[in-house]
């Protein structure tokens, strides 16, 4: 009660200086932040816009060569296919789970799909060289009954490689859509089967439009994850596939002669484009939760 | 239940089929002998496994990721776990900008802050890039989405205003109260965050090659490298791996079941 005793201004000028002071206590973590986080994006945003001192964005048509332009096309190409099958699977499939009758088949499942999200990388992308390389297990049986793979099929390239994504991309996508799926109320369908409304119908106009922010803001969630891996695409292909992050990791051990600006025009676009997605997940899924709520 | 059958099954079926036939064929590959052109393993042995296990450079390759895990769970609970309960707190105008610090690493492909940090810490006098200092110090970064999360949502399930005003009003100090009051009722949050964190951690290839590569290895550079000359005892360390992530993902899921926090960590791609 001491405190209050001051004279006003006293207590207000007190005030002021105690709001300041408590954001000195999230000081070690805004520094760690700065000196680990902030500051070494900002050395490759100086240098990629600064030439000979002025700002510029001459660094961007230089960094955009045939080969990086082709990385770009492959990553986006990749990106963008592994999503759409995510997204289209993981919701028929997420979609059997959050339906399915059985309590031990929808935890069972629901816990696989867990396991495998958290699956990737190295041994993922080892797994399916075991699985689906020229010698691979289900290579060889399907051989057996007269269907060939090889040389079609190659597990070593883009195609190859979008089947090893899409191993993480469904189990993420599922978990991220079943919430919105448990969110759709029985009611809403019974009541539209009940006003006439035929199964597509019910999903054309009463379930996709409820379920749009989600589906894209997971989708786009997707497509940042694929956007930025290089472990499961080095692993499998070494650097036979063109990717932004394989250019950029090859730039960083120094293998490909490019001068520094360039290589962090390069990563600046590539931040430019998981900026875009992951932004547009978070304001989605954002509207999807209040819309729910 | 004929009608439920009819197109659950097959999709389910399909689904089941994708997500555990590349596992244990990498797992039945780790115990063949030889396995290239037939349909089935001509034999079953161990010897692959022995091998691979034997060597010095798998035990000290595991410890290190161990460690460097360890360290990592350390370092992002003692960091994450006071600011988020201060700026809940007492600064709540700050928590935007936590939260904008803890959605930065998602859009942040691995190779780009390698190049970042290397970028910025090779022109400073400082002795950080080619030691395992800067390997935690990045993985923090990578995993503080998923440490912040948790950890969040589990100070936002509990009312930490009045336990604190009761700690408060028992003579406890700053400290006391969140040692002893806060984070006995957040534990599951920041266990939740720690598994999250460490299972990235031992799985996390990209960072590790690019910052200290062969001057420090951990497991999953050991693995690549062995995917290289020896696919069966390469086999055997992806198994290794696939059972250390089925073991913390289910331990997620046990702790995180409850308190709804996140379950999966995405910075191993």
């Amino acid at each position: 009660m001491l405190k209050a005793a001051g004279s006003p201004p006293m207590t207000r000028i007190r005030h002021a200086v105690r709001a300041r002071v408590v954001w000195l206590g999230l000081l070690p973590f805004f520094l760690f932040a700065l000196a680990f986080e902030i500051l070494p994006m900002l050395t490759l945003v100086r240098s990629s816009l600064i030439v000979d001192g002025n700002l510029s964005f001459g660094n961007f048509g230089r960094a955009l060569t045939p080969i990086m332009l082709s990385s770009f096309g492959n990553s986006l190409q990749l990106s963008f296919s592994t999503a759409f099958l995510g997204t289209l699977f993981g919701t028929i499939v997420a979609y059997a789970i959050v339906t399915s009758p059985n309590t031990a088949v929808r935890h069972a499942l629901t816990a696989l799909a867990d396991v495998t999200a958290n699956f990737g990388g190295a041994p993922l992308a080892f797994a399916f060289i075991i699985t689906l390389g020229s010698a691979g297990a289900v290579t060889l049986l399907l051989q057996s009954v007269g269907i060939k793979l090889y040389p079609e099929f190659r597990i070593y390239s883009v195609t190859g490689l979008t089947v090893a994504y899409v191993y993480f991309q469904l189990p993420l996508f599922i978990l991220l859509i079943m919430p919105a799926l448990l969110g759709l109320r029985r009611e809403w369908r019974e009541a539209a089967t009940s006003l006439g409304a035929s199964v597509r119908q019910y999903w054309l106009k009463v379930a996709l439009p409820i379920l749009a922010p989600s589906l894209l803001g997971s989708f786009l969630l997707l497509f940042a994850n694929a956007f930025g891996a290089y472990a499961t695409a080095w692993t499998l292909t070494g650097s036979d596939v063109n990717l932004v992050t394989v250019q950029i990791a090859a730039l960083v051990r120094g293998e490909v002669q490019l001068d520094p600006a360039l290589a962090d025009a390069l990563c600046l676009l590539s931040i430019g484009v998981m900026a875009v997605c992951v932004a547009g997940y978070q304001l989605l899924t954002r509207y999807a939760r209040r819309a729910a709520g | 239940m004929t009608h439920t059958l009819t197109w659950r099954f097959p999709v389910l079926a399909v689904f089941l089929c994708f997500m555990i036939v590349p596992v244990m064929a990498t797992a039945l590959f780790s115990i063949a002998t030889r396995w290239d052109h037939t349909i089935w393993p001509e034999g079953l042995t161990a010897a692959w496994w022995i091998k691979v296990t034997a060597r010095s450079a798998f035990q000290r390759t595991l410890i290190n990721s161990s460690l460097v895990a360890l360290a990592t769970v350390v370092v992002s609970a003692v960091l994450v776990t006071p600011t988020a309960y201060w700026a809940h707190l007492r600064v709540p105008r700050a928590k935007p900008w936590i939260e904008l610090m803890a959605l930065i690493p998602f859009g942040l492909p691995g190779v780009v802050l390698a190049l970042g940090l290397i970028r910025f810490y090779s022109g400073l006098p400082v002795p950080v890039i080619n030691t395992p200092n800067i390997l935690v110090a990045s993985y923090v970064v990578l995993t503080l989405p998923f440490m912040y999360r948790s950890v969040m949502n589990a100070l936002e399930a509990i009312d930490a205003r009045a336990l604190t005003e009761a700690a408060q009003s028992l003579g406890a100090g700053g400290w006391r109260v969140l040692i002893f009051i806060i984070v006995p009722n957040i534990l599951s949050g920041v266990v939740n965050g720690g598994l999250l964190v460490f299972s990235t951690v031992l799985a996390e290839f990209t960072l590790a090659n690019l910052l200290i590569g062969s001057r420090f290895k951990t497991f999953p550079i050991y693995l690549v490298e062995f995917t290289r000359f020896d696919a069966r005892q390469a086999s055997a360390l992806a198994v290794i791996s696939f059972i250390f992530a089925w073991v913390v993902s289910l331990a997620i899921l046990w702790v995180a079941g409850r308190n709804g926090g996140p379950r999966v960590a995405t910075g191993n791609r």
